[in-house]
């Protein structure tokens, strides 16, 4: 089958690989129908994440049709549609129970290496390095997906492709971000990145009762679409200084719940960016925490600090002024089928259509040049679906 | 542990280990990849540590808190070695983890990074090392102790003529705090042919104690709370089928 697989620092290649299997009784193999790159597969393409081996597939937004069950899966048949979320959980062990499904503590075979790394392995994802599983993704023609019963979700209405491929990650994502920021009406949320995720977060906040959403990016059709279908004000921070204008904007208070839905690769300005090059260079820090600092500087006191952007390891980030200013942090791998249903049912409902932030849709083959245009936010790119 | 002495061990440990895997890898190499997964205690071989951009990743990820032991580096001059034990949580009862421990079939699954087991009679089993190893190292183990639901042991026949891992695989069971089901813990005695520090068998061996146990353990618990064991096998890629991870 045609896979997108990866071979350094930005050398993504459409390859012919094996077609997956079923490997264990509870297996499924899902023929792929439409397939998204996510912000989190730039941080692959930019070689920041450990673990990854040269003809890894990519990929970990898929949805398609069943076309294989092993013996014991009981949910899917042959023909289901489903929609495949990123993380991969067993369903059975405590963290699973508890609904913590990114915490999965059986599905990482290589959970010895992230214990070395981490203290505890996370769940095991799709396409996202050995470190996390090791397994292959979905942006191929086809996939295995393990614990068949636990993880996708069976879409029975006639809705698109389009409109529910992203429960597999970024609509979750955003969803939970905005709930762990523990929104109460009235409250002023600042949400840093206006990719998919802060979309997604923007609307989230939204649904959930926020008085005010800011959004904040430099890239202005990413600014235009927060403001257009998230209702949010927004902050260009190459035009702007971010602490004055949330100053001004919530009279010295400042926002009460924060979202850095950036990550590992922010965009720093002024010296603080030129610092955090330096020590990424220097591998003195993994990660620019741009944002981070900025948050926790902005963030009122008492506030809360939701992270849905991905970091990989250590970063410098001042902790006097989130103990001094006693802000809650919320964060983690998007504990994705506690969302499912209830998400699809929102989209089932006409609550919110999440087609609206594709802006290219391409064959598998024009993934490599995707991946470039979507790292370099060139053609106004925010979201690539890829049709196998 | 510095994070330098990380480094270099990271390295010898990969330019030494690494299978080179190319595209179109036969299945029947899965085996000897399965041992280079031993050696490197589940993950660092196959990341390409070569790639020094990587390397350096990984080490800064870890922040200087990862040291991968090699067998050799337990070992003192005169062959000595303390056991190596971990723990884990496992969400059942005590006595449906010790019929797990005790059948040769699942057995054979928690061991299956590293080793294959076969029953050769009333309470002995037949050990052997995957991979090129497994001419080498194949040993018969007895059981010593069998309380079922509290304590487990095997130790290795004494009289078997070819060399032995380890010469005592024991398991004990305990209620984990706050009702989570069973706390186990699986000590393992390492006895490896020749085994002294610096002896050509055991440079040979270049195993990873703490991690060969460790996944035994993940393995056990996946196993007895899911039917099933995650793998690295099979699985599709550039280089082929299956996985040296």
């Amino acid at each position: 089958m045609r896979a997108l697989t990866w071979h350094g620092e930005k050398d993504v290649r459409v390859s012919e690989v094996p077609r997956p299997e079923i490997v264990e009784p509870t297996d499924a193999i899902v023929e792929i129908t439409a397939t998204a790159i996510c912000g989190s597969d730039l941080h692959l393409y930019n070689d920041r994440m450990p673990g990854m081996r040269e003809g890894d597939v990519l990929g970990h937004e898929p949805m398609g049709e069943v076309i294989e069950v092993g013996d014991e899966v009981e949910s899917l048949e042959v023909g289901d549609r489903v929609v495949v979320p990123f993380t991969i959980s067993c369903g059975s062990c405590w963290f699973c129970e508890e609904d913590l499904y990114s915490l999965c503590d059986n599905s990482n075979p290589n959970a010895e290496m992230a214990r070395k790394m981490m203290g505890q392995s996370p769940a095991g994802l799709f396409g996202y390095s050995h470190l996390l599983g090791g397994y292959a993704g979905g942006q191929a023609e086809y996939l295995r997906v393990p614990y068949a019963d636990v993880g996708p979700i069976k879409i029975e209405s006639d809705v698109s492709d389009e409109e529910v491929l992203f429960l597999s990650d970024v609509f979750p994502t955003g969803y939970m971000a905005a709930e762990n920021a523990d929104i109460e009406p009235e409250d002023t949320v600042a949400v840093w990145g206006c990719g998919p995720v802060g979309q997604f977060a923007i609307q989230s906040a939204q649904m959930m009762g926020a008085n005010q959403v800011i959004a904040i990016d430099r890239v202005p059709e990413r600014l235009e679409m927060a403001g257009e279908h998230g209702d949010a004000e927004t902050i260009n921070y190459e035009h702007a200084d971010v602490y004055d204008r949330l100053m001004s904007m919530t009279g010295g208070r400042g926002p009460d719940r924060c979202i850095d839905a950036v990550g590992t690769e922010a965009h720093g300005t002024g010296l603080d960016g030129v610092s955090d090059r330096v020590k990424e260079g220097a591998k003195l820090q993994d990660d620019r925490p741009y944002v981070l600092r900025e948050a926790i500087k902005c963030c009122r006191k008492g506030g809360t600090l939701s992270v849905p952007g991905v970091y990989l390891g250590r970063a410098n980030v001042p902790f006097g002024p989130l103990m001094n200013k006693a802000l809650t942090v919320k964060t983690g791998q998007t504990h994705m089928q506690r969302y499912l249903d209830p998400l699809l049912g929102k989209i089932e409902e006409d609550e919110i259509d999440p087609s609206f932030i594709i802006s290219h849709q391409v064959g598998l083959e024009d993934g490599p040049e995707m991946y470039q245009t979507f790292n370099d936010k060139e053609d106004d790119c925010i979201k690539v679906v890829m049709t196998p | 542990m510095s994070e330098h002495s990380f480094e270099s061990a990271a390295e010898a440990v990969s330019n030494s280990m690494y299978p080179g895997a190319s595209a179109g890898a036969e299945p029947n190499r899965s085996r000897w990849k399965r041992v280079g997964t031993v050696a490197l205690g589940g993950a660092l071989v196959a990341f390409g540590l070569r790639r020094r951009s990587l390397g350096g990743t990984v080490i800064a990820l870890v922040g200087g808190a990862l040291s991968y032991r090699t067998l050799s580096d337990y070992l003192t001059d005169a062959g000595e070695m303390e056991p190596v034990e971990r723990s884990i949580t496992i969400d059942k009862p005590a006595d449906e983890l010790s019929d797990l421990a005790r059948d040769p079939e699942s057995l054979e699954r928690i061991v299956g990074h590293f080793a294959d087991v076969s029953a050769v009679g009333d309470d002995r089993y037949r050990w052997s090392a995957g991979g090129p190893l497994a001419r080498e190292l194949s040993w018969e183990m007895e059981s010593t102790a069998d309380e079922s639901g509290e304590r487990l042991r095997w130790e290795t026949v004494d009289d078997d003529s070819m060399g032995a891992l380890f010469d005592a695989w024991s398991l004990s069971f305990d209620s984990a705090p706050g009702d989570r089901g069973t706390k186990v813990t699986l000590e393992v005695r390492f006895d490896p042919p020749g085994g002294t520090a610096g002896s050509a068998a055991v440079e040979r061996l270049d195993v990873v104690p703490e991690s060969l146990v460790g996944t035994a353990l993940d393995r056990f618990k996946s196993l007895a709370e899911t039917g099933t064991v995650p793998t690295t096998e099979h699985r599709p890629s550039a280089r082929g089928r299956g996985d040296l991870l």
